[in-house]
């Protein structure tokens, strides 16, 4: 199955699609609920705008994808070869940073229909203003200012699908080096379809706790799939290393003695390989629980820190959210970054003052187009 | 300059055949009247660079490299004095080929008949020369003879049958070279950086430890050239071009004349043929070996595995260079030999040892050889001491601990040694002790020799002897002897390679009759006391229980099958995290839901977002921070979310 089914590659798809029908469905909700009324010309010209947008956002996706498989193919594909664990290692790793800062974003995604619903009317309000204006205001940011606010109803579903897709497209490229080609249309096509289904039918059945349901399980399998990129990035990096010191030799050893450095092995079983043979079902479990049948201690010690690190995380945003403030410091502190999230920390802190909830600010591409 | 090169080699050459003309003509004169032949050996490290493409420290002899061949007659006492003047390494002489009856102690190979000459220590070598033949010696510990301590034994012979047939002997080496030191390779060779066991590649081949050597023929003689290959691994084909041969002896075993065009040496294997010289001066003949490259792991580019030499005619001719010969070889097959003597088959054997040869790697990560399921580690006492010091318990095979592999043979029984090849590679075995009949020997890939269905009637009636035979890949080899040299006595492969990762097994020949009839020499027990090795015990030393085998030195232990407890332990402990943690995503997850509802409440919902909305533009100026935990500012969205769409 791993080979012509990357199971990451589906749920990133999956989310990614999710996600998207989601934003689209807000759009169009919120058109239909204060323009089809009122003003059906100018709703049909947005809706138009809707999908315009999201149509030209997916079709830019679809070129950057080419274009960077192109690249992968043509301008290194043999080079790489070579070293490939070093590669697979490196990918997983970015694969695993953008899934684990992300994943946590993405939690809460159902309660943003909400704010863009806010934002809506925000957006809609000030490009009436905007107009009414007349346009009198100089200079090109003004215009492109204006230009945003007129087309916000493009402009949106565009950036957030191109966002999502080349989120997504970075992604598979980085599992598709530990897995084989043939692994990943077919499950992008399926999460695809399966993302806008889900998406859809939520929609249509306007069950928001559903889709919480949805995108806390999906989540959930992300920092799953997330933990075993991390130990696989180590267990790449150490493999990298052994065959490096053993040679040529390793390729054929299979899955036999030789093949793993032995004075780092935790566990290896001469069977269940998750990448000898195609992986005969194990790379499923390979791809959502990382697992492997030739341990190292890096492996294990990385899979058991993350999981720490990510426990440690959540329970420190959530302290944060209910208490406005970090743990271990006093409410109003001074600046001082010791919390996780150090940069941003203090203009966060400043955020969540002037908000008086404890609430971050988010600085998605809506978030600036709104500006 | 190469003339003057080759001037030199060819005057060498012309030194060694004088030399041993001169010697035959002296046997010839005293007729057997055994001599004792004295030599005093300085074991050194001196530098060479035989192949002229590296200097590298070698073993030498009184401070000279090749080192020198012994010439001794039949019947002759030959004394080796031995001094380790190495400094950094100990060091032992091996006969190679010599069945040393009676004085097994004098056989060489360490922890088995003696213990390490530590450097500075002497040890003499001291036996009576039996058998006639081409021969060789060598250290035989720690994989230290191809740093270049190994040369020649000739044992010539008045009462050859064939003295009339030849008018002058030539000593050929064939042999490999490394440019590293064995330690080094070894510390290589046997670590988990190798797991394939892949053996280090020779460097280049030599001709009498030497290259574009010079044999001067005269017209119209008959020579015989006694051939050794000493090398550590590579075996060799070697021809000579417009020249046959005429095989009378392999391993020191007269055999009819035979007639060949192409040979192959193992590593250890010797032939000794005739070549009778051209009746005209015309030309010179290039002499080729060239070094069996399936043994080799991998063909480096710059290795150049042949060798040449010349039969020298005329030194103002020019010397040719060697035709082209390519695969598939096909030397002369030494199966086909019938023995001088024409003994026959031996009989029904009363024991037969069957011995399966397989490499597999050990918990260290090595890859180690196997008879059956032991590789080979050598006993703390020496085995010969523990059957000359055990009493009746030296019988039992156990005394002789579990690691050396031990069987003992009964006096003047007929052996079967059966040995199945599982790996696809060549393997000379050599037999310390004793020249075997090979009473069969399969082609590649016949299988274990029972499941080939090879019947007795199949065997050679009267088979090939010699003391080293290659046993093809994963082929099948059965050999007979009859125990009738008391001693302990080694079996092994002779690719000095798989001596180190084990391919080894000790024969305990009529143990009894040992503690009956040898005496070992003072020396040898003072050398072990020196070296503080017990010449008193079982394997493992022990002399007061000698079936307690703990302490015994032991080879790493089996790789594990699968998980052990540590693996179980992680297995669990990753599992514990990630359950865990999906907990703590998923808690996390849907507890923004309950805030959600309470903040809801406090507020209409579209006002509340406009606020939240605003206050990101406010914050927007935390760029790079995507996402990462803000969205949570949407907490009170959800219930107005609903409401929202329900309107």
């Amino acid at each position: 199955m791993p080979d012509v089914f990357a199971v990451p590659v589906f749920l990133v798809t999956f989310r990614e699609a999710l996600e998207t029908v989601i934003i689209v469905s807000v759009l169009l909700a919120f058109l239909k609920q204060t323009l089809s009324s009122t003003n059906p010309s100018l709703h049909k010209r947005l809706v138009r705008q809707v999908w315009l947008g999201t149509g030209l956002g997916l079709l830019l996706c679809l070129i950057i994808a080419a274009a960077l498989i192109g690249v992968f193919y043509t301008a290194g594909a043999n080079k790489w070869e070579a070293s490939e664990l070093r590669f697979e290692g490196a990918f997983a790793l970015v694969a695993c940073v953008i899934i684990s800062v992300v994943g946590a974003a993405l939690l809460r995604i159902g309660k943003m229909q909400e704010r863009w619903r806010a934002k809506l009317v925000d957006v809609m309000g000030s490009s009436m203003a905007a107009r009414a204006e007349g346009g009198r205001a100089g200079g090109v940011w003004a215009a492109v200012k204006r230009w945003m606010e007129r087309y916000a109803m493009f402009v949106l579903p565009f950036v957030t699908v191109l966002r999502e897709g080349v989120e997504a497209v970075v992604f598979i490229a980085g599992v598709t080096f530990s897995a084989p080609a043939s692994a990943v249309p077919l499950p992008v096509v399926v999460g695809i379809a399966a993302g806008a289904a889900v998406g859809y039918g939520l929609y249509k059945g306007g069950s928001t706790t559903k889709l919480q349901f949805f995108l806390v399980v999906s989540t959930c399998l992300l920092y799953l799939v997330a933990a075993g990129l991390f130990s696989r990035a180590v267990w790449a990096f150490e493999q990298h290393a052994w065959q490096t010191l053993v040679g040529a030799d390793v390729a054929e050893l299979g899955q036999g003695p030789g093949s793993y450095d032995i004075d780092k092995s935790v566990w290896h079983v001469n069977c269940c390989s998750p990448v000898f043979n195609g992986g005969n079902g194990w790379g499923f479990f390979n791809a959502i629980f990382g697992w492997t049948n030739s341990a190292t201690y890096g492996s294990v010690i990385s899979y058991n820190v993350y999981w720490l690190c990510v426990i440690v995380s959540f329970l420190v945003m959530r302290y944060r959210e209910v208490k406005g403030h970090w743990p271990l410091m006093k409410q109003k502190a001074a600046a001082v970054s010791v919390g996780p999230k150090g940069d941003d920390q203090s203009s966060r802190r400043r955020a969540s003052r002037e908000e008086g909830k404890g609430e971050a600010a988010v600085t998605d591409e809506i978030t600036r187009v709104s500006v | 300059m190469a003339q003057l090169a080759f001037g030199r080699r060819h005057g060498r050459a012309v030194n060694i055949t004088a030399a041993s003309w001169l010697l035959c003509l002296l046997c010839h004169g005293l007729l057997a009247a055994a001599a004792t032949v004295t030599h005093d050996f300085n074991i050194t490290w001196t530098t060479a660079n035989p192949d002229g493409m590296a200097n590298r420290p070698v073993i030498g002899i009184n401070g000279q490299w090749p080192i020198p061949t012994i010439h001794v007659n039949v019947g002759d006492q030959l004394v080796v004095n031995v001094l380790n003047s190495l400094g950094n390494e100990s060091t032992s002489l091996h006969f190679h080929g010599l069945y040393m009856r009676g004085a097994t102690y004098m056989d060489g190979p360490v922890s088995v008949t003696q213990c390490p000459i530590l450097p500075g220590e002497r040890f003499t070598y001291n036996f009576t020369i039996e058998q006639p033949g081409t021969y060789w010696y060598h250290s035989h510990i720690h994989g230290q003879y191809p740093d270049g301590l190994r040369g020649p034994l000739i044992v010539h012979d008045p009462k050859s049958p064939f003295a009339d047939l030849y008018d002058e002997e030539v000593v050929l080496s064939v042999s490999d070279w490394y440019h590293d030191e064995m330690h080094g390779l070894i510390n290589h060779f046997m670590s988990k950086a190798n797991p394939t066991g892949a053996e280090p590649v020779p460097k280049s081949a030599l001709l009498n430890e030497t290259q574009d050597l010079s044999v001067p023929l005269q017209p119209g003689r008959t020579y015989l050239f006694r051939m050794v290959n000493m090398g550590a691994f590579a075996g060799q084909y070697v021809w000579f071009e417009g020249h046959n041969m005429t095989i009378l002896e392999v391993d020191g075993i007269y055999t009819h004349p035979a007639e060949a065009s192409m040979i192959y040496l193992s590593a250890a294997q010797r032939c000794s043929f005739l070549i009778t010289a051209r009746n005209d001066t015309s030309a010179n003949f290039p002499i080729v070996a060239s070094m069996d490259t399936d043994l080799f792991d991998k063909l480096p580019d710059d290795l150049n595995w042949n060798v040449t030499g010349w039969l020298v005619y005329d030194k103002a001719k020019p010397l040719p260079a060697p035709a082209v010969v390519y695969d598939p070889y096909e030397p002369f097959d030494d199966v086909s030999l019938v023995p001088w003597d024409n003994q026959t088959l031996l009989g029904e054997p009363d024991q037969t040892i069957s011995l399966d040869v397989i490499m597999d790697n050990l918990g260290d990560g090595a890859n180690y050889a196997f008879f059956n399921n032991i590789t080979y580690t050598s006993p703390i006492v020496p085995t010969l001491f523990t059957a000359l010091t055990a009493g009746d318990l030296a019988t039992n095979p156990a005394v002789y601990g579990t690691h050396t592999h031990p069987f003992v043979l009964e006096k003047d029984k007929v052996v079967e040694l059966v040995i199945n090849n599982l790996d696809p590679g060549k393997h000379p075995f050599h037999l310390h002790g004793h020249a075997f009949q090979v009473v069969w020997r399969s082609e590649e890939e016949a299988g274990p020799f029972a499941e080939s269905g090879v019947t007795v009637e199949q065997f050679g009636k009267v088979p090939m002897r010699r003391d080293t035979v290659v046993l093809r890949p994963n082929g099948n080899l059965v050999l007979r002897f009859r125990g009738d040299n008391p001693g302990v006595w080694l079996f092994h492969c002779h690719l000095e390679w798989h001596v180190q990762s084990g391919l080894v097994a000790t024969f305990v020949e009529a143990p009894l009759e040992m503690q009956k009839t040898l005496a070992v020499p003072r020396e040898h027990l003072d050398v072990c006391e020196r070296a503080g090795v017990p010449t008193v015990g079982n394997a493992a030393g022990n002399s007061v229980d000698w079936l307690d085998l703990s302490g015994e030195r032991a080879p790493p232990g089996r790789l594990p099958e699968g998980f052990t407890t540590k693996g179980i332990v992680a297995l669990v402990f990753s599992c514990l995290s990630g359950i865990l943690g999906v907990a703590v995503v998923a808690w996390y997850g849907f507890a923004g839901g309950a805030e959600g509802g309470a903040v809801g409440t406090e507020g209409t919902a579209v006002a509340g977002g406009v606020v939240a909305g605003k206050g990101e533009s406010n914050g927007a100026g935390n760029k790079g921070g995507e996402g990462s935990g803000g969205e949570s500012d949407g907490i009170g969205g959800e219930g107005d979310g609903r409401t929202g769409r329900g309107g």
